[in-house]
């Protein structure tokens, strides 16, 4: 009984190590996504954001080198590669690398890829966009018109029933022009929204960035469209940095207090050198 | 393939982040980044950090954060025509830390010690319990930097105050000061890796912490300037924090922008401990119409 | 006055060497100091971590040791300059032994300082980069001054002594030798140098009175220019000040009483030199305990929210038993033993000489301490340790190895250099004579 635990116990240990020893590392799936972005209708670009599972969650991966294609008539172009970010985000130019491709076709799909290596498998990502753009107005009585067209057989047709977002840009989030956030587009692709943010403060001329914006279309991506009114007002600024006060900088003390530490610190320090001179004098006297 | 001189160095800039920043993610402190960038139509060859070649408009070039190495003076100087800002809304908060756990990953602060807090309060017994995240106030007249022997800590002109812990002698003196008890100091050594610990210390990043000086929330200005929010905010799931410009009069949490003013005015927004003069710049919403109950095993701390 | 009596003055009062107790003295206070250094070495090694200090209280008995030197080393200005300007002369045997409590106590108060630092390589960035609006800098400032303006009153009055010194040669080491020439070779007892020197104690006496007042009020002002509860007072200076003069004639009171008896000096410091100590401390304890009732009773009337926890805790809660002890040995028993006649004998005000001076240890520890324990936004999001403050035995070994220290200088001082002015008794003496004739 006994001899036959010992073998079950050494068979079970056995077991364990060749387990241990033989073990590949797990690699983890790396998912890919693209959307596709257009700028003011002049600078398009493509983002792939990674991300892998970590314990039940979807975390962001950074530095994996994404391979971007466009796709011509038979084959893939590389448009290029690109390293993501701490954000997980790669960004990749589409005009300047293969213009002649983007040029030929309304519609056009592109793809990502990686290759494998020592922490995650190969993937890939499609997309498949048509071409788009927002362009904006402003009319006398500070309403924005935002036009939405889709590029169809070189003839820009109007997109409808599709939310516009209006809004001016802030340092870093978006300021919507009046209580709604989103217009929908009407028969001629067209939004018109009201500017109700009076005495917004602007830039140091007063000047806005109205933007309008079409997030994460399923056909057209991302576009925006940018432009600067000078509806705002120049910003208040109030600064007391150069000013003396107790929590200023070195050197930006209080008049007051350095009168009084400075003339304290004379007259004290004046009888101490004073007396040291005396002491000179009581040497002098006894040589 | 022939690379002149200044496409080397562009090459240099963009190569080792390994992305290429674009229009529409520019800078937002350069006013005239702020107009669209268009493109100069010059392209430049670009080696990416896998050899291949890639030919990009020199118009989206622009120099990577990471690499501008600030001078400790422009960190003392801050932004000029920016005034910080932030809004903590507590009807939203339920003590989820997202918060806390984000800021201390993103500060490597010591594992015993949070910059971020989140105070169960309860101001009378039959007065409701609400959490109450703190964070440094950045008060427009600090007493930490009162009473700062060395100019170690200080306010600078977009109204954040920082710590330079190449300065900062360790006596204390702003921990003892500062009411809202916002500062922490490394009593040791802190166990950093070895690619954080080696890089000289930034007063915009307040890293990395170093053993024998102090700590604080810092605003995050380094994600500022990169364009993004500071890490509580994004980190937050409920949108509690919101942060921007009161010059701009506009703060945001990432998902929605408010108009800075009509927020207070509309929500009643208040400051902590306004008698005692310091002026913070985080305002708080009240927690009426909370979109969470008050639960959570760590109430424990509750004083009425 | 006779050549013999003025030789016995002088043979009695000379510095003596160590016998077995001072031997032993000497080698405890160094033992203590060894340690206390030791403990320095592992706090700088591994950083303030080895203290019990963390977030919420980060100051702990580091300050309150400060605190405590910055007080007794007041007591200079009380016996030398108060008690000279207003034309006291009973005071004049111990005037020596209240100056050099007074420079070494400010000598180890900006050490002590020192160590509580969490960079002190970083020392010399107060002087490039001071700020002047810091309390911080002001008390480097006064303490700077406070340690010149003492050391000038010790030194002045030394040269005549120094010459005596000097003059018998024969029995003294070499190696003191050089340092009373250096010193003081140059004294030769003319009018004139005599005019000089009296002329300096004088004005130096003036001056040491507000820097020392600054140098307490200063360092007062470094809690009371904060919002903490039971730092937030306008009461403040005064209440330091009021304690410094009080630990300060404590600390002569005891140091009184060891020098008279290891020097057998019992013709010089007299028995009635005890009963006027005795009774000035009285006079400062009722000073200090005046001002202990403004700055408990006012706020407990109010009990202001901010201020109860702390309050509470003083006179009830954790800290009860170190408060009332404070209290108690540190002014009531004092006051009660030194109202009595007997209680002025040297011993009995020895032994409450001795009391005043640990119980004011521990008051400046209360001072310090609760308050940090009782922030306005409630302790929160630490581990236990940082909720609770109790010195580490680096700590204690490094504030006892401190107060060693101070007490090294003076035994070390008092061998050297003769305690009890010996030109100044000797020229008091020749005018009681002359009035009596």
């Amino acid at each position: 009984m006994k001899k036959f635990k010992i073998i079950l116990l050494s068979a079970l240990c056995l077991l364990l190590v060749t387990q241990y020893l033989f073990a590949q590392p797990i690699k983890n799936d790396l998912l890919l996504s693209l959307a596709y972005f257009n700028n003011n209708n002049q600078t398009q670009y493509l983002k792939a954001t990674a991300k892998s599972k970590v314990n039940g969650k979807f975390q962001q991966v950074a530095n994996v080198s994404i391979a971007f294609y466009i796709d011509d008539a038979s084959s893939k172009v590389l448009l290029g590669k690109a390293t993501t970010d701490h954000s997980g985000n790669a960004i990749m130019q589409i005009k300047s690398v293969a213009s002649e491709i983007w040029k030929s076709s309304a519609t056009q799909n592109f793809s990502v890829s990686t290759q494998e290596d020592k922490l995650y498998n190969a993937s890939e990502a499609n997309l498949a966009i048509v071409k788009a753009k927002i362009s904006l107005d402003t009319l006398e009585d500070k309403s924005i018109v935002a036009t939405l067209l889709e590029l169809k057989d070189s003839n820009w047709l109007p997109i409808k029933e599709v939310d516009i977002r209006v809004a001016v840009k802030r340092m870093l989030g978006e300021l919507n022009v009046a209580e709604t956030a989103t217009y929908t587009s009407d028969s001629l692709g067209m939004v018109t929204a009201e500017f109700t943010r009076d005495s917004l403060p602007g830039d140091s001329k007063g000047n806005l960035i109205l933007i309008a914006k079409l997030d994460e279309h399923e056909l057209y991506g991302n576009l925006t469209a940018e432009m600067i009114v000078p509806w705002g007002i120049k910003p208040l600024v109030h600064s007391t940095f150069n000013d003396r006060s107790l929590f200023a900088r070195k050197g930006l003390t209080p008049i007051w207090l350095e009168l009084l530490a400075y003339s304290i610190i004379l007259i004290v320090w004046s009888i101490i050198i004073y007396l040291i001179f005396q002491i000179k004098k009581i040497i002098k006297l006894g040589v | 393939m022939s690379l002149d001189n200044s496409s080397r160095r562009d090459f240099i800039a963009a190569g080792i982040l390994g992305s290429i920043a674009v229009a529409g993610c520019s800078s937002p402190f350069d006013p005239a980044a702020n107009e669209v960038v268009k493109p100069s139509g010059e392209m430049v060859k670009l080696l990416s950090v896998d050899g291949e070649i890639i030919e990009v408009d020199k118009a989206f070039l622009k120099p990577v954060p990471e690499l501008s190495a600030m001078t400790n003076q422009a960190e003392r100087m801050g932004i000029p025509g920016r005034k910080f800002v932030m809004v903590i809304d507590l009807s939203r908060c339920k003590n989820l830390k997202k918060c806390q756990a984000s800021c201390n990953h993103a500060h490597q602060i010591h594992p015993d010690q949070n910059w971020i807090k989140l105070h169960p309060v309860q101001e009378s017994e039959k007065t409701a319990p609400y959490w109450q995240p703190t964070t440094c106030m950045h008060c427009d007249e600090p007493p930490c930097v009162k009473v700062c022997p060395v100019d170690a800590t200080f306010k600078r002109q977009d109204g954040i105050v920082l710590i330079d812990s190449d300065r900062c002698i360790g006596c204390r003196f702003c921990m003892a000061a500062c009411p809202y008890s916002t500062r922490v100091f490394n009593w040791e050594e802190l166990d950093l890796p070895k690619a954080i610990a080696e890089k000289p210390y930034s007063c915009e990043t307040s890293m990395p912490q170093k053993v024998g000086t102090v700590g604080k929330c810092d605003f995050c200005p380094d994600m500022v300037r990169k364009g993004e929010l500071p890490h509580c905010v994004s980190a937050c799931p409920n949108g509690v924090f919101f942060f921007g410009d009161s010059n701009e009069d506009s703060v945001t949490n990432g998902a929605e922008t408010f108009r800075f003013s009509e927020l207070l005015r509309d929500k009643a927004g208040y400051r902590l401990m306004e008698d005692l003069g310091t002026k913070p710049s985080v305002y708080y919403l009240p927690p009426v119409n909370r979109n969470f109950a008050f639960e959570g095993e760590d109430q424990g701390d509750v004083k009425h | 006055m006779e050549i013999s009596a003025k030789n016995k003055i002088i043979q009695d009062l000379l510095p003596q060497k160590f016998g077995k107790p001072g031997k032993i003295w000497v080698s405890v206070l160094l033992l203590f100091c060894a340690v206390g250094m030791y403990a320095y070495y592992r706090q700088l090694t591994k950083g303030l971590v080895v203290t019990g200090l963390r977030d919420y209280v980060s100051w702990g008995i580091y300050i309150s040791n400060f605190v405590f030197f910055v007080a007794i080393s007041l007591v200079g200005s009380l016996i030398t300059a108060v008690l000279r300007l207003s034309d006291v002369h009973w005071s004049t045997p111990l005037t020596r032994i209240a100056e050099i409590i007074a420079v070494s106590a400010i000598t180890f108060a900006s050490l002590i300082i020192i160590v509580d630092m969490g960079r002190p390589e970083r020392f010399y960035n107060l002087f490039i980069h001071g700020r002047l609006q810091s309390p911080i800098m002001w008390d480097v400032i006064v303490i700077t001054t406070y340690f010149f303006v003492s050391i000038l009153l010790l030194y002045f009055p030394l040269l005549p002594d120094l010459a005596i010194l000097i003059k018998l040669k024969g029995k003294t080491t070499t190696w003191l030798d050089r340092i009373y020439h250096f010193l003081g070779s140059f004294w030769k007892n003319t009018t004139e140098q005599i005019n000089i020197s009296n002329k300096a104690v004088n004005i130096l006496s003036i001056t040491i009175i507000p820097v020392a007042f600054a140098i307490h009020t200063v360092t007062s002002w470094l809690f009371a220019t904060t919002y903490r509860p039971g730092w937030d007072s306008t009461n403040f200076g005064a209440y330091f000040i009021s304690g410094a003069f009080l630990v300060g004639a404590g600390g002569v009171i005891v140091a009184m009483y060891v020098f008279r008896k290891s020097y057998k000096l019992e013709k010089y410091i007299t028995d009635s030199h005890f009963d006027k100590m005795g009774k000035v401390l009285v006079l400062l304890a009722l000073l200090y305990l005046y001002f202990n009732v403004n700055e408990f009773l006012v706020p407990a009337f109010k009990m202001k929210k901010s201020e109860e926890e702390h309050l509470l805790g003083l006179f009830t809660g954790e800290f009860s038993v170190l408060f009332w002890f404070a209290i108690t040995t540190a002014m009531i028993i004092p006051i009660i033993i030194l109202l009595f006649k007997g209680g002025r004998k040297p011993l009995p005000a020895f032994i409450a000489g001795v009391l005043v001076v640990i119980g004011s240890w521990f008051k400046r520890y209360l001072i310090v301490t609760p308050t940090l324990l009782h922030p306005f936004l409630p302790m929160r999001d630490v581990p236990a340790n940082y909720r609770h403050y109790f010195p580490s035995w680096e700590e204690w070994a490094i504030a006892m190895g401190s107060l060693a220290g101070a007490m090294l200088v003076i035994t070390f001082f008092a061998r050297i250099f003769p305690i009890i002015p010996i030109q100044e008794t000797i020229t008091e003496t020749e005018e009681l004579a002359h009035e009596k004739v």
